[in-house]
C-alpha cells in the first residue's frame, strides 16, 4: 500500500493505481469523460487534472492528469484548487463550444456554472468529444473495426473509407461506453445497425429472445475457443462462463 | 498515372512483414500510384495484419498521403514562417486563381495539384515554391504562370 | 575494405589528404537547400561539360565538387574556388565558362560576381573576411561547403570517424558519457536537456534493448540547420549516433527524416552504405564487440513527430499521436524500451567533444550554455542563410553584422526565435545574448534554431494568427485544450485582424492561453499559446489599434486597409503587371490608379513597387 494525501486526508492506496481510482474512492467528485476502467487511460479529455506535490519539492507543484498518473508514497493531491476548477471551467466551456447540443456537455457544465458557451460556437459540431473510448474499447475486444481518421480539429471516429465496417460484428461495446451517446443504433430483436452495418440477431432456443449477432457468435467460436451449439441456449450460467473466457477485460491496474 | 495495381504485392514485398513497416510501405505506394488506391490499402492491411482500421487512420492523419488521386504536377506552396512574411500568401493565391483550384484540390484533367506545405526548408529564398521534386525560390507573382506552364 | 584499427583511419586519411593536395584547384558548387532552389544542379553539369570536354592541365573532373549549404543562401548559387578562398555570387550557367578561363585557368578574379559589403559597397574577394562568415564559429557546421556528402573518403580527410574510433577504441562508455556531461551540451532541438544527463539515465536502466533514435523531423517553419547538416554533412551525424549507441549500449539506431526532405533521405542512405562498407556500422565494430546499425525511416508529414513520444510511434508505423510522458521515454520508449532521442545538431556535435575533449567545448560559449548554435536567419534580412555563432552572441550581432541589417535598410520590428512554439523579440532584446536560458526568460525560446527577422510592414497580430492556424492545422486533435482551445484562440485572432475585435478580448485570450498552456497533454500544446502570448506582450499597442482604431499599422491585415498610389508613381508598370485581379490600370510612363472596387489588398503591387509610389492606408 502506498500513502498519499487526497485533499487533506491521508489515505491509503493500492501499489500501480491510478489517482483517480484512489481519488474516487474517497467519494470525491470529479470528472472524467475519457476514462473507463475496462481499457486502459488514455488523457484526452483533461478534467481528471489535479494539482500534485510532495513536502520534498520546496513548494514546487504540478498540474497531471489523475487517470494517468501513479499514485506514489508521500504525494499531496488537491482536487479543487482555483487554479484546477478555472481549468475544468475552461475545458468545459470549450466542450459546449464544440458539442453544444451534448445533454451530458451541457448538464457537466452546468454544475461548473457555465450554461452558456463563451466561444464561438464550433461549425457542424457533434456530440462526439473525441474522447477515444469507442475505439480502445473496440481494441480491446479484438476487433478494431473503428478508428480516429484524420488529425487536429477536424478528427472524426469513422469506420474505414467511412463504409460499414466489415471488421465490426455488431457488440455495441462502442455505443453503450460512449459518455456523450453520440454513437447510435438501432435493434429490433430481430435486427441491428450500427455504424451502418446490419446484423441478424441469434434467438435462444428456449425462451426464443434475441441474443448477440451472428458474427460476433461466430467471432467468438473461431476465436476464443467457445463452442458452437454454445450460442442456441441463453441462460446465466453460460454468461458467467463467457465473460471469464474473454477474460480479457479486467480493472486497469489490478487483476480481475 | 499508374492504374496497374498488380505491382502493389511486390512494393508491399519490399518491406519487412510487422506492422512498423506501415507507413513506409502506405509512402512507398502513394509514390507509385500518387495517391493511396483502396485496393493497396486492403492488401496492406492484409499482407501486415494490421486492422484496415489503423491502415485508415495512419492514412488519414499524414499529410503525405492522399486518399483521392493527385494531378500530375504536385505544386506545393511553402506557407512556412519566412515565406509567410515574404509574401507567400499572395503566391498561394495567384496559383489558386490560375489553376482555378483551392489547396488540397485537382485540377478535372488530372494536370495538377495544388497543396500548402508548412516548410521545405529552403526559406533562405523565400517565398519557396515545390513542384514535383523541385524547389523554386524567390518567387515572384509574375513568375506563376510560367511556373505552372513548366516546373 | 573493414577499417579495424586506429592507424588504419589514419593512414586513410593521410592517403586522402595527399590527393586532395595534389589538386591545384577545387570548384566548390554549393548544392544547399538556398543554391538548389536556384538552380545549382544546372551549374554544376555546366562545369562537369566544359571540365570534360575542354581537358584542362592540371584540372581533372576531380577538381569538381558538390557540397552542402556553403551558408550565404541570399546570394545564391553559389560557387567557391579553393584553396584561395574565393567566392562567388548570384553564378548562372553562362558565368561558368569564365570561371574556368579566368580564374581557374589565370587566377583572375571575375568582380562582377563578387560579394557587395552593403554598407561599404566594397567588393570582398575572400569569402573569410565577408562579415557573415568572420563573424561565425562553425562545429556542428564545420564541413558544409567543404566536402562531397556522398563520399565517406572526403569526410575521413578531414578528420571524420576520429572521435568516434578514438570512443569505440579507448573509452569506457561511463567515460563517454562524463565527457559528453562535462562538455555542458544541452539538446540543439530546442528544449535545452542536457545530453549527457539523458544519456546517462538510459543506460542505467537495466533492458536486453537500448535504442538510439535522431530526430531529424524539422519542423519548425523557418528553420533548415537540421536538412542542411543531413544533406551536407550526413557522417557527422552517423557519428556521433555511433558514438551514442556505444555509450548507452544500444544495437539499433533510427533516423527520422521529414519527408519533405527528399536530398537527406538519398545522402543518409549513402552515408549509412558506405560507413556499412568501412566496417563503421554492422557488426563488431573496429574488431570489438559492439554491433550497431541504422535506419532511415522518412516522416509522412505531421509537425506533431517531432514531440519525442509522437515520433516514436511515427517510427512504430502508427498515427503521431503523444503520449503523456510522466514514465520518460528515456526510460520507457520506442516499443516501450530504454531510448535516446537527440536532434541532428546535437549529434553532429558529439563526435569534436570526444575528439577534442569537453573543455575544449566549454571555451567556446558561455556558462550553462557551452559550444555554438546553428540558425537559419532568414526574413527580412540582407544575408539570408545558414550560420552558427558561439552561445551568448546578442541578436544584434547576429541581425546587423551577420546578416548584414534589414533589407532596403526598413526598420527593425522584431525577430522570430523557436518556431510555433517560440515567440517574437523586440528591438529592446536585440542586446540580449542568444543561448537556452535567456531567450526562454525573454518569452521567446532556442527552438531548433529558425531566425526570423521582421520589418515595420510585418504584423505581429498577423504573425499569431499564422502560427496559430499552422498549430490548428498540425494539432494531432487528441486532447481538449490544444484541439479546440488553439483553435479558440485562432478564432480570436482572425475577429482581432478582421477589425471584428472588443474590448476584452485579448484578457480573454491571455486567459485562455494560460488554460491552454496548463492543461495541454504535449508540447505542441503547452507551447502553443507562445507565439500569441509574445506578440501581446512586445506589441499590445498594435492590438489595441486592430480593436478600438480597426487599424493594421503594418498594412498588412487586408480588412483594415486600402492602398492608393501617390504622385511618386512613374508608370513602370511593375504594380498593374504584379495584380491578380485586373484592379491597377494606367498606361507605360503614366500614373497608375488602383480600382477600389476590384482591389482584394493582396499587397502584390506593394512588394513589386521600387518607388515607394503606394500607400497603405
Amino acid at each position: 500500500m502506498v500513502n498519499i494525501t487526497i485533499n487533506g486526508k491521508l489515505v491509503q492506496a493500492y501499489e500501480g493505481e491510478m489517482l483517480l481510482a484512489a481519488i474516487r474512492r474517497e467519494n470525491i467528485d470529479i470528472p472524467a469523460l475519457c476514462h473507463h476502467e475496462a481499457v486502459e487511460p488514455y488523457g484526452a479529455c483533461r478534467l481528471c487534472m489535479v494539482e500534485i506535490t510532495k513536502n520534498e519539492w520546496d513548494g514546487w507543484k504540478n498540474h497531471v492528469t489523475s487517470c494517468l498518473y501513479p499514485v506514489e508514497e508521500g504525494l499531496i493531491v488537491n482536487t479543487h484548487t482555483p487554479t484546477v476548477i478555472e481549468l475544468r471551467k475552461t475545458i468545459l466551456d470549450l466542450f459546449l463550444a464544440s458539442s453544444p447540443h451534448s445533454t451530458v456537455i451541457k448538464k457537466l457544465a452546468a454544475e461548473y456554472g457555465i450554461t452558456r458557451t463563451s466561444y464561438e460556437e464550433v461549425p457542424d459540431s457533434t456530440d462526439c468529444i473525441l474522447c477515444g473510448l469507442c475505439t480502445r474499447i473496440c481494441d480491446k475486444m479484438g476487433f478494431s473495426a473503428i478508428s480516429a481518421v484524420g488529425r487536429g480539429h477536424g478528427k472524426e471516429i469513422a469506420p474505414p473509407l467511412k463504409e460499414p465496417p466489415p471488421d465490426c460484428v455488431g457488440c455495441l461495446s462502442c455505443a453503450y461506453i460512449c459518455p456523450t451517446h453520440y454513437i447510435q443504433f438501432t435493434d429490433n430483436g430481430k435486427e441491428r445497425t450500427i455504424w451502418g452495418k446490419k446484423f441478424k440477431l441469434l434467438r435462444c432456443e428456449k425462451t426464443g429472445l434475441p441474443t448477440i449477432t451472428e458474427e460476433f457468435a461466430a467471432y467468438l467460436i473461431k476465436h476464443r475457443e467457445i463452442p458452437e451449439d454454445y450460442f442456441k441456449i441463453n441462460d446465466l450460467s453460460h454468461r458467467r462462463e463467457l465473460a471469464l473466457k474473454m477474460g480479457q477485460i479486467t480493472q486497469w491496474g489490478r487483476e480481475a | 498515372m499508374k492504374q496497374d495495381f498488380t505491382t502493389i504485392p511486390s512494393i508491399i514485398a519490399r518491406h519487412p512483414r510487422k506492422a512498423s513497416s506501415l507507413i513506409m510501405i502506405l509512402q512507398d505506394i502513394q509514390k507509385e500510384f500518387n495517391y493511396l488506391p483502396e485496393e493497396a490499402m486492403r492488401k496492406t492491411a492484409e499482407t501486415l495484419e494490421v486492422p484496415m482500421s489503423k491502415v485508415y487512420s495512419v492514412a488519414t492523419f499524414y499529410n503525405a498521403f492522399s486518399l483521392v488521386p493527385r494531378g500530375e504536377k504536385l505544386i506545393r506552396v511553402c506557407v512556412g514562417t519566412a515565406c509567410h512574411i515574404r509574401g507567400s500568401k499572395v503566391i498561394r493565391e495567384q496559383f489558386e486563381n490560375e489553376l482555378k483550384i483551392k489547396p488540397g484540390e485537382t485540377t478535372p484533367d488530372m494536370k495538377y495539384s495544388l497543396e500548402v506545405v508548412g516548410c521545405v526548408g529552403a526559406c533562405a529564398m523565400a517565398p519557396v515554391v515545390m513542384i514535383n521534386d523541385k524547389y523554386f525560390g524567390s518567387v515572384k507573382t509574375s513568375r506563376i504562370k510560367q511556373l505552372v506552364g513548366k516546373g | 575494405m573493414r577499417i579495424s584499427t586506429p592507424k588504419q583511419l589514419k593512414e586513410l586519411q593521410k592517403k586522402f589528404q595527399d590527393r586532395d593536395n595534389k589538386l591545384a584547384k577545387k570548384i566548390i558548387v554549393c548544392h544547399g537547400p538556398g543554391c538548389l532552389a536556384s538552380g545549382a544542379e544546372k551549374i554544376y553539369q555546366e562545369f562537369k561539360k566544359i571540365l570534360s570536354e575542354k581537358k584542362i592541365t592540371g584540372i581533372t573532373l576531380e577538381a569538381l565538387k558538390k557540397t552542402g549549404c556553403h551558408g550565404l543562401c541570399e546570394k545564391a548559387p553559389l560557387v567557391a574556388i579553393e584553396p584561395d578562398k574565393i567566392l562567388y555570387t548570384h553564378v548562372k550557367e553562362r558565368h561558368v565558362v569564365d570561371i574556368i578561363e579566368k580564374t581557374i585557368k589565370k587566377n583572375e578574379i571575375i568582380p562582377e560576381l563578387l560579394y557587395v559589403d552593403p554598407q561599404t559597397k566594397e567588393k570582398i574577394v575572400r569569402y573569410p573576411d565577408i562579415k557573415f562568415y568572420s563573424h561565425q564559429t562553425r562545429i556542428a557546421l564545420r564541413n558544409l561547403g567543404h566536402i562531397n556528402a556522398a563520399d565517406i573518403d572526403d569526410y575521413i580527410r578531414v578528420g571524420g570517424y576520429q572521435g568516434m574510433v578514438k570512443a569505440v577504441t579507448k573509452m569506457t562508455p561511463e567515460a563517454i558519457i562524463e565527457e559528453i556531461s562535462k562538455s555542458g551540451l544541452r539538446g540543439r532541438g530546442g528544449g535545452g536537456f542536457p545530453t549527457g544527463r539523458k544519456w546517462a539515465t538510459c543506460r542505467k536502466v537495466e533492458d536486453d534493448t537500448h535504442y538510439v533514435i535522431c530526430n531529424g523531423d524539422e519542423g519548425d517553419p523557418g528553420a533548415f540547420m537540421d536538412r542542411a547538416i543531413m544533406e551536407g554533412d550526413p557522417h557527422s551525424v552517423l557519428e556521433g549516433m555511433i558514438i551514442a549507441a556505444f555509450a548507452v549500449g544500444a544495437r539499433d539506431g533510427y533516423i527520422y527524416v521529414r519527408e519533405e526532405y527528399p536530398l537527406a533521405v538519398i545522402n543518409l542512405q549513402i552515408a549509412i552504405e558506405q560507413a556499412r562498407e568501412y566496417g563503421l556500422l554492422g557488426e563488431q565494430i573496429m574488431g570489438t564487440y559492439f554491433s550497431f546499425d541504422i535506419q532511415i525511416n522518412r516522416g509522412a508529414g505531421a509537425f506533431v513527430c517531432g514531440e519525442s513520444s509522437a515520433l516514436m510511434k511515427s517510427v512504430a508505423g502508427e498515427v503521431g499521436e503523444p503520449r503523456a510522458k510522466y514514465i520518460r521515454s528515456v526510460v520507457k520508449g520506442l516499443y516501450d524500451k530504454p531510448t535516446v532521442l537527440n536532434n541532428v545538431e546535437t549529434y553532429a556535435n558529439v563526435p569534436l567533444i570526444i575528439e577534442k575533449g569537453a573543455d575544449w567545448f566549454t571555451g567556446i560559449g558561455v556558462k550553462k550554455n557551452s559550444g555554438t548554435k546553428a540558425f537559419s536567419l532568414v526574413g527580412k534580412v540582407r544575408n539570408t542563410g545558414l550560420i552558427e555563432v558561439p552561445m551568448g552572441t546578442t541578436l544584434r550581432e547576429i541581425i546587423y553584422d551577420i546578416g548584414g541589417g534589414l533589407i532596403d535598410g526598413r526598420p527593425f520590428k522584431a525577430v522570430q526565435t523557436g518556431g510555433p512554439s517560440g515567440g517574437c523579440l523586440p528591438d529592446t532584446m536585440l542586446d540580449s545574448p542568444v543561448d537556452f536560458d535567456s531567450l526562454t526568460k525573454a518569452g521567446s525560446m532556442m527552438g531548433s534554431g529558425g531566425m526570423i527577422v521582421m520589418d515595420d510592414r510585418t504584423c505581429m497580430v498577423d504573425v499569431a494568427k499564422y502560427f496559430l492556424s499552422f498549430l490548428v492545422s498540425e494539432s494531432c486533435g487528441k486532447c481538449n485544450p490544444c484541439r479546440e482551445g488553439l483553435y479558440q484562440l485562432y478564432k480570436l485572432a482572425i475577429k482581432i485582424s478582421e477589425g471584428r475585435g472588443e474590448e476584452g478580448d485579448l484578457e480573454k485570450m491571455e486567459k485562455l492561453s494560460d488554460m491552454i498552456i496548463l492543461g495541454s497533454l504535449c508540447g505542441l500544446g503547452k507551447s502553443g499559446p507562445n507565439p500569441f502570448l509574445s506578440t501581446v506582450r512586445y506589441f499590445r499597442e498594435e492590438y489595441l489599434a486592430h480593436i478600438r482604431d480597426k487599424k493594421c499599422p503594418a498594412g498588412v491585415c487586408r480588412e483594415l486597409i486600402r492602398f492608393e498610389i501617390n504622385d511618386k508613381c512613374d508608370g513602370c508598370t511593375a504594380c498593374l503587371m504584379a495584380c491578380a485581379y485586373n484592379a491597377i490600370t494606367g498606361s507605360k510612363k503614366q500614373p497608375h490608379v488602383i480600382n477600389q472596387e476590384l482591389c482584394t489588398h493582396c499587397g502584390a503591387c506593394v512588394t513589386v513597387c521600387t518607388r515607394n509610389a503606394i500607400d497603405v492606408f
